[in-house]
């Protein structure tokens, strides 16, 4: 039988992700490698709200 | 194990019509309030409305918005921030990509993306793909022009993304993909119907290989809608030996639906990322039950750099009547998209879909995959001209295919035809999208 998903608590990890990708960005700003791929994880994070966050609510 | 898992989003492609609808419409919300507060273009359109973002509260509020075609993108852009103008809502260097609209209704229009959006067509083209039954274990080969066209870049970047093996075939001829296909033993592929028959017919007719002798079982087809017409699928099957699929997409919109594994006759609307709304073209009512034709307006749910917000595509559609057997509660248009309202002309007073055509002349055995239609005038009187191919070695049927020709078309489009045989392999071909319906009545 397929596991249940928990939405919510998906979520709570998302977020906890952008929050330090987030940190990581500002302390990036001098320092391109680190400011750029974490441009890029961003993108990724916001794909992975897209497919649960958004609906962790519902 | 991930590759059994029969949906990319088991959560959002079986969640109940009633929540997909209230996700869609705060989504909604927020792309507006995203559009109003960053585009001067967006913001003065539904400023001279008299709406702003907190007056959506409903489906009834987000129809009152007034609508944006292409001609208007085409209004504002070559202006700055340069080329894009005033629809863009993010700064310049956030754009990471840079896309243009083939032109084929007119000046393209430019399409701007931040790094975000090209991992959210991405991620469009993956809902695509894993429900047609791509996994990481396809080795895909794609034999289009990687260019300023968006065409399959994004199927690319969404193989890649559930992965499987990428196969780039951009500046390889016709023949040199097929030897590639053949060498690698790709398993699927990505092209226009046009290209696909194309392809089928060098690799038997001036190369000796059979098609269906290669390893390519899934093929997703865009740009074109003949994966969608059935005698035209049937013969982009029975020539490849593959399960052929469809998709719609566009520039300005992204990768808005799709064809499952269950083939049952219609396309779903990724209903978590896109909000399709359907109007009658001659009262401007909104279309909810199934069986009624219609034009799309459609929004980009997420799109962020120029967003894509009521925009009306011209595509004629309709809701199918019944639920796909997949399990997908996004729901289903019936045959895909059946054509354009600008596509859709009067013959003789007959309102006439292309579409309609091709369906009679790839259904007809004996025929070539290549025609052409020709509208002209015979002094006041439209006359219509239907250029076709017989195949070799059925020459002597031609009495035979004609009279059904004549039959079908007559009872398919309820018009009379001028038909023109041509010898095999005489009449254009076509690598992308095929230009087969030619108006001329406006040139006299």
């Amino acid at each position: 039988m397929a596991k249940k998903i928990d939405l919510k608590e998906l979520d709570s990890k998302i977020q906890s992700m952008k929050k330090t990708a987030e940190e990581l960005k500002q302390m990036g700003e001098d320092f391109p490698a680190l400011y750029r791929n974490v441009s890029r994880i961003l993108a990724s994070i916001k794909m992975l709200e897209l497919n649960v966050s958004d609906s962790a609510g519902m | 194990m991930i590759s059994q898992q029969k949906y990319w989003n088991p959560v959002l492609e079986t969640l109940a019509h009633e929540k997909i609808r209230k996700l869609q419409l705060e989504k909604f919300k927020r792309i507006f309030s995203w559009a109003y507060e960053r585009s001067k273009f967006h913001r003065g359109l539904y400023e001279k409305a008299g709406i702003k973002p907190s007056d959506i509260r409903s489906f009834d509020d987000v129809r009152r918005i007034p609508t944006v075609e292409k001609s208007m993108m085409r209004g504002i852009q070559r202006k700055d921030p340069f080329p894009y103008g005033d629809a863009l809502c993010v700064p310049l260097e956030e754009v990471s990509e840079f896309r243009q609209t083939s032109g084929t209704t007119g000046q393209p229009v430019y399409q701007a993306d931040t790094w975000q959006d090209w991992e959210w067509w991405a991620e469009c083209w993956a809902y695509i793909l894993w429900a047609q039954g791509y996994r990481p274990k396809d080795r895909v080969f794609l034999p289009f022009g990687y260019n300023v066209f968006v065409a399959f870049w994004a199927g690319h970047y969404a193989a890649e993304k559930i992965g499987a093996e990428v196969v780039p075939g951009g500046v390889l001829d016709t023949q040199a993909r097929i030897l590639k296909i053949q060498e690698l033993q790709c398993t699927a592929m990505m092209a226009t119907p046009t290209y696909v028959l194309g392809m089928a017919d060098t690799a038997k007719n001036k190369m000796g290989i059979d098609p269906r002798s290669l390893a390519i079982r899934k093929i997703t087809c865009a740009g074109e809608p003949g994966a969608s017409i059935p005698t035209t699928k049937k013969r982009m099957e029975d020539a490849w030996g593959a399960k052929v699929y469809d998709h719609a997409g566009a520039t300005e919109i992204g990768a808005w639906c799709f064809e499952c594994e269950a083939q049952s006759g219609g396309l779903h609307v990724n209903e978590a990322f896109f909000l399709v709304e359907i109007q009658d073209t001659e009262t401007g009512e909104y279309i909810e039950e199934p069986g009624r034709r219609g034009k799309m307006i459609i929004t980009a749910l997420d799109r962020q750099a120029q967003p894509c917000v009521r925009f009306d595509s011209k595509d004629i559609i309709e809701w199918a009547p019944e639920p796909c057997p997949c399990g997908r509660s996004f729901r289903l248009i019936k045959g895909g998209v059946v054509g354009r309202a600008d596509d859709i002309t009067k013959v003789k007073g007959v309102l006439l879909a292309p579409s309609a055509i091709e369906e009679v002349v790839r259904g007809l055995d004996g025929l070539a995959d290549e025609f052409e239609v020709l509208v002209d005038k015979e002094g006041d009187i439209d006359r219509i001209t239907l250029k076709i191919e017989i195949l070799k070695g059925r020459e002597g049927e031609r009495k035979r295919i004609e009279a059904q020709l004549k039959d079908q078309l007559r009872l398919k489009t309820n018009l009379g035809y001028n038909l023109e045989f041509h010898d095999y392999g005489t009449l254009p071909r076509y690598d992308v999208k095929a230009k087969r319906f030619k108006d001329l009545r406006g040139k006299h």
